[in-house]
């Protein structure tokens, strides 16, 4: 399949399981009166993580951009989930260079996967992405460091669950590797 | 020369630092555009009143809608119920025994003359998108401007109130919830004290009411009313109360309530319409600006 095609897809179909599904859901580890916060996972920063090696950093900002505004105009939160996605955009280029064992462009017409990462490698690159950007996105919703501890708790639980739901959804979206000879 | 130079260093520049240039300008407006909601005012493009979110959240309510059809039938049946008795409070003769008493409406206070029940025009809307963890929750409601509904209405549930109305498209509006750093409700205890309502960002269930004085009598159990003040009609439930806590730098008590819609379930509202709102508005405005 087309590499544009292909993305446009996995674009429309990130948006609307993130908005028409994970946002229904309201997770809560322990009882609520205990002050435990309720979150749901953000599955979206996907779509960045996913897309080809040699994507030039200038198209990953645009589509960072584009994919924030997009949530945020679903979720009402003008402008937060942008301001997080394109610094994780902006990074992406940085961190896969750090932990890949070769140059970046000679991975010509792969993107960053389990299958050509290896697991370790992916769930680091993946886990370090989705902390920074809940740790942006709930910094900026919450807008004070009065409860800091709440905040925190808040970026750990659902950096926890969002990485659970980005691995069920690598699991079950990525063909299983039949001709790997 | 010189100029020719320098703008050929200006371009060189630009191109050496373009990524970098571009993620700090998309930055800025991202952090614009978070500016400008907390203006009033708000911003109309990036909302879930617009055309497209307010289609797809529809197809979805659709869906939706038919496993919740229980629950509400029974959520109206009790408010049927509470409407009768309160209707029953203030038609306190027995029409089944005696059909043939006739009696006149006494207004509660004679004095007035003002007619005040026709101030307030009532609305339904389906709740098509609904939010409890953010730390500003908003609602979005399948009635835009076309059906009436202009910013700033109020809109209450079967049980109790919900939000404000923030964003209005042609088909489509978004609420914003009391649960929200963003805006205080006015309220009042059964014996007239008046105070503010406000939501700790925690617990989807849990409101905070401050400003009550301490010689205020505050039990376990006890309702709490909007305001006449407030943009909602008077006397609609807003929670009952779980506990008190005094705060001792100003002798105020903190009021914390359950809330008594259930935001998790809303399924339908009512968008309350204040004939009266933009004359009380105008006559606001013109005082606070002497």
């Amino acid at each position: 399949m087309n590499v544009y095609l292909k993305n446009t897809l996995r674009f429309c179909i990130i948006i609307l399981l993130q908005v028409l599904i994970l946002n229904k859901i309201t997770l809560r580890w322990w009882s609520e009166p205990s002050g435990f916060p309720v979150f749901i996972p953000y599955v979206y920063p996907l779509f960045i993580l996913l897309l080809p090696f040699e994507t030039p950093v200038w198209a990953l900002l645009i589509m960072g951009f584009i994919l924030g505004t997009t949530v945020d105009s679903f979720m009402n939160t003008a402008g937060m989930h942008a301001c997080a996605t394109v610094l994780i955009a902006y990074l992406r280029t940085n961190v896969l260079s750090a932990l890949l064992p070769r140059n970046l462009s000679e991975y010509a017409g792969q993107h960053p996967s389990i299958r050509s990462m290896g697991w370790m490698p992916f769930l680091v690159y993946s886990a370090f992405l989705i902390v920074l950007h809940h740790f942006v996105f709930f910094t900026i919703e919450l807008w004070s460091l009065s409860n800091f501890g709440f905040l925190l708790l808040k970026i750990v639980a659902s950096s926890i669950t969002s990485m659970l739901f980005i691995v069920v959804y690598l699991l079950l979206f990525t063909r299983q590797s039949t001709s790997r000879i | 020369m010189q100029i020719h130079k320098d703008v050929r260093n200006f371009i060189l520049f630009i191109r050496r630092f373009f990524n970098l240039i571009l993620f700090l300008l998309l930055e800025i407006i991202c952090i614009v555009l978070i500016e400008r909601t907390n203006t009033l005012q708000g911003n109309d493009i990036v909302s879930s009143a617009n055309m497209v979110s307010g289609i797809i959240y529809k197809k979805q309510s659709d869906v939706v809608y038919y496993f919740g059809l229980r629950k509400m039938n029974d959520s109206l049946l009790n408010e049927n119920a509470r409407l009768r008795r309160q209707i029953d409070e203030v038609r306190t003769l027995d029409t089944l025994k005696d059909s043939l008493v006739h009696r006149k409406i006494n207004p509660i206070d004679s004095s007035s003359h003002i007619v005040r029940y026709a101030d307030y025009i009532y609305r339904t809307a389906r709740v098509i998108n609904n939010s409890t963890t953010a730390s500003d929750n908003y609602i979005t409601l399948d009635r835009g401007s076309k059906d009436g509904i202009s910013k700033n209405m109020a809109v209450i549930s079967g049980t109790g109130i919900v939000g404000r109305v923030e964003h209005v498209s042609p088909h489509y509006s978004s609420v914003l919830s009391i649960l929200s750093s963003k805006q205080k409700v006015s309220a009042k205890l059964k014996d007239g004290t008046n105070g503010y309502i406000i939501w700790d960002e925690k617990q989807p269930d849990v409101l905070i009411m401050t400003d009550v004085p301490q010689q205020a009598r505050v039990k376990k159990g006890d309702s709490v009313y909007t305001a006449i003040f407030s943009i909602f009609s008077p006397d609609i439930l807003i929670g009952t109360v779980l506990k008190t806590e005094t705060v001792k730098k100003n002798a105020m008590q903190l009021i914390y309530l359950q809330s008594s819609t259930n935001f998790h379930k809303l399924q339908y509202v009512y968008v309350i319409e204040n004939k009266m709102m933009v004359e009380k508005k105008q006559l606001e405005d013109s005082t606070g600006k002497k």
